[in-house]
């Protein structure tokens, strides 16, 4: 179902448990009503590919994930020839080749005959559809993840460019697939290298940033809502503290949802430098990391 | 609508923001969806059809304050009218008197409400080549002052010759219309002097700054290069050669994994005729070796020597692991060493470098006339599959840093590794230019030790 305005996306998305700024709930609904793909960009953990599943959620749509890495090619995103059923089918009907061609008078003549059988092993009976090739062809319209796309080759990006900008794909035996359904296309990217301009160009651009106070305040409500209130001040405050340190990987949300449940399991009430100290490997993740912070602790929890 | 959004991008385009005319296109398609005197949702349209990465944001914002709020005279009630048509009026007279200083007309046009020529000056200002002076060694980045101070004057004239036409223009001194006129001259002219002496800088959040504090060899792998006795380095030389030997295996072994490809069945079948059809063996497609290159920038002059030449040391081992290698060591010129790489055994071949490569010794170090060399010959030999590696402090003698040669670089490679031989926290001291450069690499490390060169060796090659 689609969204038919700004407000009506934020109250969507917040009713499967997204809760998106205004900024995001714009670019989705324009993504949405023009079909475009969006790009987003941001470090780990700020919610980038639950942005995804919470749009497939709220809209109803299957959500298709495809997740790139280096290496990645067609065979494996798109589709793949079913080699050991083509073999099999080869054989069974081996008696049945005999039938076709036991007319012919040449053997120029046989081999036309079984060249007009030739479609019958490359149809789409022996095609094991992948990701790409399954978002396209659903009946339903799907919303189509493709994550960490910085990490696949460019050769894979080139391919994708078709796909992007006319939502249909070409196999070069059966020739071009046109989408039954156009899917929400959905691109996430860590910046691990940039992304060439034309298929920047096939995209609107997203850029997901740590969550502003209040926001990260209502996620940590919306997903523990028996945390005490006093608590979760102070707890978004000690891990704004510890995002301003220069820290090889700064804590995200996922990670303040993580260190929030393991508060609430250890009944803990108020965040002390001990408390702190003691739970610091559910927030950072470097050993660097810990001792920067361990180093600071008194200026964080203070 | 259209006018004003085609100002706009007329105006990120003069400060070097790619736009594309689809990208305009799109623009205007959503901006029909949305509320556009809703100012958030409005940014955000402009915003996500015409930022395509996050280093460009800051400019953008920046542009997008300066089009849509700056450059507008406030709307007050009753006089809002009369003030812009007596701005006009200020502009017209002014213009007649400019004469044909492209920067007067520019920054007339700025006063008047359409900043794109000022920011195409800005612009051309900040990636000015130098001149090389024919009569003397010493280069500077005097051309670039110069030009600044000559924009810097010329705002100051025109801030008095604002009052004087002003004046002339109203007789009665205590207008309001007056007041609010020259306040908005006053505020745009500060802006433009604003925009002058702050540097725009792109913002690289997603940079990865690695300092390893693991300690993985004995204490030897964290006494830094340039402390190293003649000793040291020998039993150095083992450890690597060591180290070499254990990477090769491991990116070999990875490559023999990559090689099993997917059934053949052409072959197969083909094969199969044998058993009277049965698909007895079966046969995989061999896939090509994917081999990334590189490219090595590396600074030579007596600060980094002794950090560079272990790299160089690390790098002609690894040549069998990357398919093209290609080493370059520059002062302030650039000169290829591949070659030598290439021919010779590894301490003749560093000998070679440093004996016979075209390399003039007696020079400050300069990194902006490096890159510029780098852009005029080697540019084009970059490709989505290189990796950058530039080795050096960032020393530049507080010459043009020449940092958007960088930037054009980061465009067209995989991805820019800096390594420094120098400790982080001098980074930002002196004469460095690491901070300018930082927001253009995809990684800046510390390299003063073996560990951390040990590290950095085996991220690049798993």
């Amino acid at each position: 179902m689609k969204f038919n305005s700004v407000e009506e996306v934020q109250v969507r998305l917040g009713d499967v448990n997204y809760i998106p700024s205004r900024e995001i709930a714009t670019v989705v609904f324009l993504a949405d009503s023009t079909q475009k793909p969006v790009l987003i960009e941001g470090p780990a953990g700020v919610g980038k590919t639950e942005l995804a599943k919470a749009i497939a959620k709220s809209q109803g749509r299957e959500l298709i994930r495809m997740q790139c890495y280096e290496g990645l090619d067609e065979a494996k995103a798109l589709y793949e020839w079913e080699y050991a059923k083509q073999l099999l089918y080869t054989q069974m009907v081996k008696e049945k080749i005999n039938t076709v061609i036991q007319d012919s008078t040449s053997l120029a003549e046989a081999v036309d005959k079984i060249a007009e059988q030739e479609d019958a092993f490359f149809s789409d009976r022996f095609i094991q559809p992948r990701p790409l090739l399954k978002a396209i062809m659903s009946e339903k319209p799907v919303v189509l993840l493709i994550d960490e796309v910085d990490k696949s080759d460019p050769e894979f990006e080139a391919f994708l460019l078709e796909l992007l900008s006319d939502f249909q794909v070409t196999i070069p035996e059966i020739g071009t697939r046109k989408a039954k359904s156009i899917p929400f296309v959905i691109l996430t990217s860590n910046n691990y290298r940039d992304m060439s301009d034309a298929l920047k160009r096939r995209c609107i651009h997203l850029y997901i940033n740590y969550p502003s106070h209040q926001r990260e305040k209502e996620i940590v409500k919306l997903k523990l809502p028996g945390i005490d209130d006093i608590l979760l001040e102070s707890l978004i405050q000690t891990i704004g503290k510890i995002r301003n340190l220069d820290l090889k990987k700064r804590p995200c949300i996922s990670e303040t949802l993580d260190w929030a449940k393991s508060l609430l399991v250890l009944n803990i009430d108020r965040i002390t430098p001990e408390v702190l100290s003691d739970t610091l490997n559910m927030i950072v993740k470097y050993k660097s990391d810990t001792e920067l912070v361990k180093k600071n602790l008194t200026k964080i929890v203070g | 609508m259209l006018d004003p959004i085609l100002n706009f991008v007329t105006s990120c385009r003069a400060s070097d923001l790619k736009i594309s005319t689809s990208e305009v296109l799109d623009c205007m398609r959503h901006l029909t969806l949305i509320d556009p005197l809703d100012e958030p949702q409005f940014k955000t349209t402009l915003m996500t059809n015409f930022v395509k990465t996050r280093r460009d944001m800051a400019r953008f914002d920046e542009l997008y304050n300066l089009f849509f709020h700056e450059i507008r005279p406030e709307e007050k009630k009753g006089t809002g009218e009369l003030v812009r048509r007596d701005i006009k009026d200020a502009v017209e007279r002014m213009k007649k008197e400019a004469g044909e200083s492209d920067l007067m007309n520019a920054l007339m046009e700025f006063l008047g409400g359409n900043p794109a020529p000022l920011l195409e000056q800005m612009h051309e200002l900040y990636t000015r080549e130098e001149e090389k002076p024919k009569a003397f060694k010493i280069k500077n980045n005097m051309g670039q002052l110069a030009s600044r101070l000559e924009i810097m004057l010329t705002l100051s004239k025109m801030k008095s010759k604002v009052m004087t036409i002003t004046g002339e223009m109203y007789t009665d001194a205590e207008s309001v219309t007056k007041a609010e006129v020259d306040a908005y001259f006053n505020r745009m002219l500060d802006r433009a002097n604003d925009m002058l002496t702050g540097d725009p800088k792109p913002l690289n959040d997603s940079l990865i700054q690695t300092n390893s504090v693991e300690k993985r060899l004995n204490e030897l792998g964290e006494v830094s290069f340039s402390s190293l006795t003649p000793e040291d380095i020998d039993h150095m030389r083992s450890i690597i050669d060591q180290l070499v030997r254990k990477l090769k295996d491991v990116a070999s072994r990875r490559y023999s994994a990559k090689n099993r490809g997917v059934l053949d069945v052409k072959k197969t079948l083909r094969n199969s005729a044998k058993f009277q059809g049965v698909p007895i063996e079966i046969k995989y497609k061999n896939k090509a070796l994917r081999k990334g290159r590189i490219i090595t920038l590396c600074d030579i002059s007596s600060s980094v020597w002794a950090a560079s030449r272990f790299m160089l040391n690390i790098l002609y081992a690894l040549q069998d692991c990357f398919s093209k290698v290609r080493s370059f060591i520059f002062i302030s010129k650039l000169a290829e060493v591949t070659e030598f790489f290439e021919k010779f055994e590894i301490n003749e071949a560093i000998q070679k470098t440093l004996t016979e490569a075209d390399i003039e010794y007696n020079v400050p170090t300069d990194y902006g006339e490096t890159f510029r060399d780098f852009k005029k010959d080697y540019l084009h030999d970059l490709n989505t599959k290189t990796t950058v590696i530039i080795i050096g402090d960032g020393r530049s003698n507080y010459m043009n840093p020449q940092a958007e040669i960088l930037g054009e670089m980061r465009d067209k490679c995989r991805r820019i590794i800096w390594l420094n031989p120098e400790p982080m926290h001098v980074w930002h001291t002196g004469d460095s230019e690491m901070f300018t450069y930082k927001s253009y690499c995809h990684e800046v490390r510390p390299c003063q030790n073996l560990n951390q060169l040990m590290d950095f060796v085996h991220e690049l090659v798993l």
